[in-house]
Order: structure tokens, then C-alpha cells, then sequence
């Protein structure tokens, strides 16, 4: 018999919650040197023993009021949820000020462990740390940890099984005489009520009550026990302020809290101050006051200089491998319906795609470099001024740079600002933002397009423009519909870490595999119901007429002409075709012919189709010229302004249908939900329209 | 009384209250700008918008508005 044992892992931001989790298991969780990484709690499954371990990792939050959307998550569970046994992770960096929260968690008197990560960082300053003396002062057991090196993680385990089979200590926290008294006299009345009859949870309430946490307030505001709990609660409010001479009973418990952490801290914690310590030095150029600015664009243009020229190398292999791999096929299987979705449909669209892999992996890397070192919170710093301009705070640039990666966890990300109308905004303007699937759509009309100018300050020109675009969307929402100032800035900026070639590597793999997945499945799948819709219904009179037409011709050259032709009336005959025809109107005035056309719209499903289905619709056109790749054939295709317009349509309108379920499971109000589906496809019409005709006017 | 927006970069001080409202102010207390607390002004922006303070080994982003709210003496007052 295995018994379960459910664990919650707490503890203020970037402490390495998640990276413990993983060292624990297999887990893959998203692990970053910034606060509000994990912004949703997630469960993970460990065995040891005869023990089943559902390990729960919460959001960081740095104190029980909670503050924002993800920090509500983590103190729900903390407060409602069933939990046997509650792990809360400190950095040993920044110690006191952990315990700080420590303490508040020791308040609900549960199971706890307390684990001190990051030693291997006190090590290398020369600290030391007497973990004995905490775990005598505090009345729990007590880990030290390093995730980074693996070291002492399994010893978490040992204490969680030892304290689940025991029974729990009597050790409390004590405040001030003069709070201790005002607790237990709230604590009993609050026992009159059959929901709190044990001496614990009548406890924790009251001093949650004493430091005026709403949440508990709302709690036992329904309650008969209500009238008489409330006026002693503001008898208590009066008096303590008072005897303490502070504004609020918080200040008060905060100031024990405090008190008691230092102290901690100093007893038990032996290190020299250091003089400059390296993030210091590196920070005297990242963040200066002058240069600060410019480096961080530098960085950027060099992000998207490197997608496209390193990107590239590999891609015109992977074009003609797809491209020698079907024409092969399509010569060695026999002739029929399987082969052709196989050569004209799949293949083509999935290579199409394909080809772009490199691209979106070096950007990748980018980001994920921002996110690991610690560069990221000294971005948003630098940005938040400029942010600020546009009704926006230096916070938001998280989500907002998360976006181009991809807009799913994006909007996953903006629960960490607090204000809903600061968040709305964010999250209106985050489509804004080019994600990396929409990368592929970008190179290759740049690759088409502009060859002769450096296609890698083109990319960079559409991703910083498609931002600032969003922010002056978003200077026009604060401005028309949420006037007001934007919330308060107050952010962390860790110390940079070296990040981790083996993590950096994973994450590469995991979006590989993820990428290959989709091609495989979705985008697969979406290319043979292009093909299909686009090779049905086949016109046999029509077909006919011609073959009776080639056969009399004896020029090869016309013969060719002929059978182009003949292809191209028999996939605008078909249900695509009358489709594309059916919507072209709309896009008419872009310059898009109806496979443009086409491609815009089953892009709203995954901005990748929209590649594969040009892929697709290119390739039959014109099955003679299979060996021209994918940019050829756009460049005969699509004229000048159609390509601007496509990709400013691309820039702007709805992204692909998971990140819009994300937004509608994100923001409940329906009015919200209904702007957000319409406005982005209007814009981008309206933008793409006026941009197309003053090209015209000057004489593209 | 000085404010944390009155030091110049790389001076000391120590804290003494905290005049930001809630919820901001429980905020910059549970990252240890707490009264009592020695603060260093790491850095500015060009516009002295947003300020860079390291307090407690932690260092915390803020803006004027939030600088301004923070009371603080000099270390030898
Ligand atoms: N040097 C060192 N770095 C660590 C250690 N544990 C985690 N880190 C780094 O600390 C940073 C934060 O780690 P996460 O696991 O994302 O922290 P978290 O507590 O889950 O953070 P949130 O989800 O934002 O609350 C990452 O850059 C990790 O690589 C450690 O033991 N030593
Ligand atoms: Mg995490």
C-alpha cells in the first residue's frame, strides 16, 4: 500500500521553487532569473518509497496580502486548498527579508520545511550558513539546497516523508506581548463559530484579521459571530496604533516580522558585505543612464541580424531536401490520390514550414537568454519611463517581450501586473507583438522582396514597429476607455546568473520537438484539407478539352503552357478556389489574389498555415516548376505593395485561435472579448489599405 | 525630511517610514524595505524616472513617485 502524501511548494519570487521541482523529478517546468516566472500552479507526481508525492509549485508571492492576479493563485491555495504538507523555499541570498514571509507562513502552523536554496552563491561569497541554530529558533527542519548543482534536494523529500509520519510541533511564532493578547482574545471569539473551532486556524485568522487582510475580512463577514469580531477588531486596529505609534496594525506585525527575521539572519548567517559584487560592474553599463537605452536596442537589432543570417544557412537545405524528397516520391509511388496529397499537399507545406525552424530557433535563444540571466527585469527598468509615456508601466514589458516568442504565454504573463486596467490594455495590445510563428511569414516575403537591402534590419524594422504600433494602441485605449494612472512600479532585479548551457540546450530541444509535432500533426493535417478542397471538383469537360488540345500540339514549350493553364482553371474551379473567390472582395483592394487571400484567413487558425498553405496552393499551380522554391515563386506571384500589405495584415490581425482561447479563458467580460476579436482585423485592414495606396501614389 | 529621490547614486541612508498607500507599501516592506532598513541608491534613469535602490542584498526597481514615498535619515543623523 503507497500512501499520497500533497505537498505545496511556497515561497517569494525567483528562489528556485521550480528549479527544485525539476531537480526532484523530470519535470520540464519553465524555470527564469525573473519574479512571476510561474504564473499558474502546476502539479507534478514523485514516488520514492512507498510514498506517491503530488508536489504542487505555486506562483511566487512575496507576502500573504497578496498583491496581483498570480499571487491570488499561490494564497488560495494556501488558504483553501488540502495540503499535508507545506515546503516553503527561501534564498539564502536575501535571507531575512524571506523569513520575513516565513514567518507568515509559520503563522497558519502546518507542516513546513523550510529550504535555504542557492547556497552555492553564499559559498562562493565565503559565507556559511548554521542551518542547526535555525532550525532551533524556528521549530522546523531546515534544508540547505543548491538546485543549480543538484545538491541536497533529496534530503527535502526525507524531511517531507518525517514530518508527514509525525506529529505536529507545538513551536508557534510570538509577537509582542501586547499582540499576543489582542490574538488570543480575537481568537476566541472567532471559536464561537463552529467553523473555527481549532485553536490553530482560529489563531492564523486572527492575526490575518489583526494585519487587515481583506480576503479573511470578506471571510467571516456572513458569519453571526461577525458584529462582535468586528468590533473588536476595530477596537484592536485603535488601541494597538496607538501603544505603537503606527498608522496601521500592519506596519505593526510588519515591523515585528522584520525585527525577528534581522535578527535571525545575523545569528545564524556568517558573511563579509561584499564591496562591488560583479552584477555591480556589469550593471554600470547595462543600466547607464545614457547608454543603458541604446545597448538594449543594439541587443535587439542583433537578435533579429542573427535569426535571419544565421537562420538562413541551413534553410535553403531543408527547402531542397523537401523538395528532392517529394519530387522523388511523387516519381516513385504509384500514380494516384495518396501520392499527390503526399507530393503536391503535404510535403510541400510541411517543408514550407519546416525550412523556417532555424529562424525561430535563434530567436529563441534570444529570448530565453534575456529570460535566464537576469537581463530581462533590467530591461523592463530601463523601458519602464518609455513605458510610461504610452500608459504603461516598466512591468508590462515581460508579457510584452514574452509576445514575440509566442502570444500564449504572453497573455499567461500579464497576470503579474496588478491593475486589471494596466492588465487589459497589455493584453489588447500583446497581439501586436510578432510572435515566432509568424517569423516564417516574414522571412520568406523579406527573403522574396527585399534581397538586395539587409533583410535582417527588415525583420528587425517589423518586430520593433509592430511594438510601437501596440503602444500607441495602447496610449489610444488608456486615453479613450481607462483613463487613469497606471499602477505603481516596484520590481525585483535579481543578480544576473550565468545561465546554464544544458537548460538553454533543453529549451532549444523542447520548442524543436513541439515545432516538429505541430508540423507533423496540425500543420499536416491542414495542408492535405487545402489540398483536398483545392483539387475537388475536377472539371473533366475542362479536362478534357485540353489534353485533346496538347496532344495536337507539338511544341513542347506550349505543351507546357497548356498544362500550366489547364492546372490553374482546374484550382480556381475548385472549392478552395470558389472559396478564395468568394472572399477575395475583401482583399481585393490589398492587391491579394484569392490565394493570398486564403492563406490570411486559414492563418487565423495558426499563423504556420499560412507558409504551408502557400506552399501548397504555389506548388499546384504550377506543378512543372516544382524545383523553384517557395521564394521564386512569391516573387512572380505577388507584386510589391500586395507583399507590404500582406505583411502589415500579418502584423496586426487576430493571432492564431490558442492564443485567442487563452485571452477569452484570461478576461471573463464579454465586451472585452468581442473588441478584442474584431478591433485587431480592422486595424490591420485599414493600416494595410493606406499603406497599399500611398505605395501606389508613388508609383510601386 | 529626506526621501529616497532626494540621495545621490551610491549614497546611503536609512530608513524611516513609509508614506505609500497600500497595497504598494506592503509591497516594498515584504522586499525588506522596512523601517530600520539601510538603502543604497544603485542607480537612475537619465530623467531620474525610475530608480535602482539595493536594500537588504535585494535590489528593487522603483519609480519617483514610489521614491518619493520613502522616508529616510542620513547613516550618521
Ligand atoms: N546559483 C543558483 N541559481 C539557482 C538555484 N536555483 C535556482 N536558480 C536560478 O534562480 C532563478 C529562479 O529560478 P526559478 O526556479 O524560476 O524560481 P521560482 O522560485 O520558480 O520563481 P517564480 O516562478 O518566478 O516564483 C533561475 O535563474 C535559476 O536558474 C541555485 O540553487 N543556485
Ligand atoms: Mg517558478
Amino acid at each position: 500500500m503507497s500512501s499520497e502524501i500533497k505537498v505545496a511548494i511556497v515561497g517569494q519570487p525567483n528562489v528556485g521553487k521550480s528549479s527544485i521541482i525539476n531537480a526532484l523529478s523530470n519535470a520540464k517546468l519553465h524555470v527564469g532569473n525573473f519574479s512571476g516566472v510561474t504564473v499558474e500552479k502546476k502539479e507534478i507526481y514523485l514516488k520514492r518509497d512507498d510514498y506517491d508525492i503530488r508536489m504542487t509549485d505555486l506562483p511566487g508571492i512575496y507576502a500573504l496580502n497578496a498583491y496581483t492576479p498570480e499571487e491570488q493563485v499561490a494564497k488560495d491555495f494556501l488558504v483553501d486548498e488540502d495540503y499535508d504538507v507545506m515546503v516553503n523555499v527561501v534564498d539564502a541570498n536575501t535571507l531575512s527579508r524571506n523569513l520575513i514571509f516565513t514567518m507568515q507562513l509559520l503563522d497558519m502552523h502546518r507542516k513546513t520545511v523550510l529550504v535555504i536554496n542557492m547556497v552555492d552563491e553564499i559559498e562562493k561569497k565565503g559565507g556559511t550558513l548554521d542551518e542547526k541554530s535555525i532550525e532551533k529558533l524556528l521549530g522546523i527542519p531546515v534544508v540547505l539546497t543548491s538546485a543549480k548543482e543538484n545538491r541536497g534536494v533529496e534530503e527535502i523529500i526525507t524531511q517531507i516523508i518525517k514530518l508527514h509520519n509525525s506529529v505536529l510541533s507545538k513551536n508557534k511564532i510570538y509577537y509582542n506581548e501586547k499582540v499576543e493578547q489582542r490574538i488570543e482574545e480575537l481568537a476566541k471569539i472567532l471559536r464561537k463559530s463552529p467553523h473555527f473551532k481549532s485553536e490553530d486556524y482560529s489563531r492564523f485568522l486572527a492575526i490575518r484579521l489583526i494585519d487587515r487582510d481583506e480576503n479573511i475580512y470578506k471571510m467571516i463577514h456572513d458569519l453571526p459571530i461577525f458584529i462582535e469580531a468586528h468590533n473588536a477588531l476595530e477596537k484592536m486596529y485603535k488601541d494597538l496604533e496607538s501603544e505603537f505609534d503606527e498608522e496601521s496594525t500592519t506596519d505593526i506585525l510588519a515591523n515585528e516580522r522584520a525585527a525577528i527575521s534581522y535578527n535571525l539572519q545575523m545569528e545564524t548567517l556568517d558573511i563579509k558585505e561584499e564591496n562591488e559584487s560583479l552584477s555591480e560592474k556589469i550593471d554600470n553599463f547595462l543600466i547607464h543612464p545614457i547608454f543603458g537605452l541604446p545597448i538594449f536596442l543594439f541587443f535587439m537589432w542583433a537578435l533579429f541580424q542573427l535569426t535571419f543570417v544565421l537562420g538562413n544557412y541551413p534553410m535553403n537545405l531543408i527547402d531542397s531536401i523537401f523538395i528532392e524528397t517529394s519530387s522523388f516520391l511523387a516519381d516513385f509511388l504509384p500514380k494516384g490520390i495518396f501520392n499527390s496529397v503526399l507530393t503536391e499537399g503535404v510535403l510541400p507545406a510541411v517543408g514550407a514550414i519546416v525550412m523556417f525552424l532555424p529562424n525561430i530557433l535563434v530567436l529563441f535563444l534570444g529570448l530565453n537568454l534575456l529570460e535566464q540571466t537576469g537581463y530581462m527585469s533590467r530591461a523592463a527598468y530601463l523601458m519602464d519611463g518609455f513605458l510610461k509615456k504610452f500608459g504603461l508601466q516598466g512591468k508590462a514589458f515581460v508579457p510584452l517581450v514574452s509576445g514575440f516568442g509566442c502570444t500564449v504565454p504572453a497573455y499567461m504573463a500579464a497576470r503579474t501586473l496588478k491593475n486589471p486596467k494596466d492588465r487589459i490594455i497589455t493584453m489588447l495590445v500583446l497581439g501586436f507583438m510578432s510572435c515566432g510563428a509568424r517569423l516564417p511569414i516574414y522571412v520568406l516575403l523579406v527573403s522574396a522582396f527585399f534581397a538586395n537591402q539587409n533583410p535582417g534590419n527588415m525583420l528587425f524594422y517589423i518586430y520593433i514597429g509592430g511594438a510601437f504600433l501596440g503602444l500607441i494602441v495602447a496610449k489610444i485605449l488608456r486615453t479613450v476607455l481607462f483613463k487613469g494612472e497606471p499602477e505603481p512600479f516596484v520590481m525585483e532585479m535579481p543578480p544576473y546568473r550565468f545561465p546554464s548551457f544544458k537548460a538553454l540546450g533543453m529549451d532549444l530541444w523542447i520548442k524543436t520537438r513541439m515545432f516538429l509535432k505541430k508540423a507533423g500533426t496540425f500543420i499536416a493535417i491542414a495542408a492535405m484539407v487545402i489540398w483536398f478542397l483545392s483539387s475537388y471538383p475536377v472539371n473533366n469537360t475542362l479536362v478534357q478539352n485540353y489534353n485533346a488540345k496538347i496532344e495536337q500540339t507539338v511544341d513542347i514549350n506550349k505543351k507546357m503552357n497548356l498544362k500550366n493553364e489547364l492546372n490553374a482553371k482546374l484550382l480556381e474551379n475548385s472549392y478552395l478556389g470558389d472559396f478564395g473567390k468568394f472572399i477575395q472582395p475583401v482583399f481585393a483592394p490589398l492587391g491579394f489574389d484569392w490565394r493570398l487571400s486564403v492563406a490570411v484567413v486559414a492563418g487565423l487558425s495558426a499563423k504556420e498555415v499560412v507558409v504551408s498553405t502557400l506552399g501548397t496552393l504555389y506548388a499546384m499551380s504550377g506543378a512543372t516548376e516544382t524545383s523553384k522554391g517557395l521564394v521564386a515563386k512569391m516573387r512572380q506571384n505577388v507584386d510589391f505593395k500586395a507583399a507590404i500589405a500582406l505583411i502589415i495584415i500579418i502584423m496586426i490581425y487576430s493571432p492564431c485561435l490558442a492564443a485567442m482561447g487563452t485571452f477569452y479563458t484570461e478576461v471573463p467580460q464579454w465586451a472585452w472579448r468581442i473588441f478584442y476579436t474584431i478591433y485587431p482585423n480592422v486595424v490591420a485592414w485599414l493600416l494595410a489599405y493606406g499603406v497599399y495606396k500611398t505605395l501606389a501614389l508613388m508609383g510601386y | 525630511m529626506k526621501t529616497i529621490s532626494d540621495l545621490k547614486i551610491d549614497e546611503e541612508a536609512i530608513v524611516q517610514k513609509i508614506m505609500a498607500k497600500e497595497p504598494v507599501k506592503g509591497r516594498l516592506l515584504s522586499m525588506g524595505i522596512v523601517k530600520g532598513a539601510k538603502v543604497k541608491v544603485m542607480a537612475h534613469t537619465l530623467a531620474r524616472q525610475t530608480w535602482d535602490i539595493l536594500s537588504n542584498n535585494t535590489k528593487v526597481a522603483l519609480r519617483e513617485e514610489e521614491a518619493h514615498s520613502i522616508l529616510v535619515k542620513g547613516l550618521h543623523e
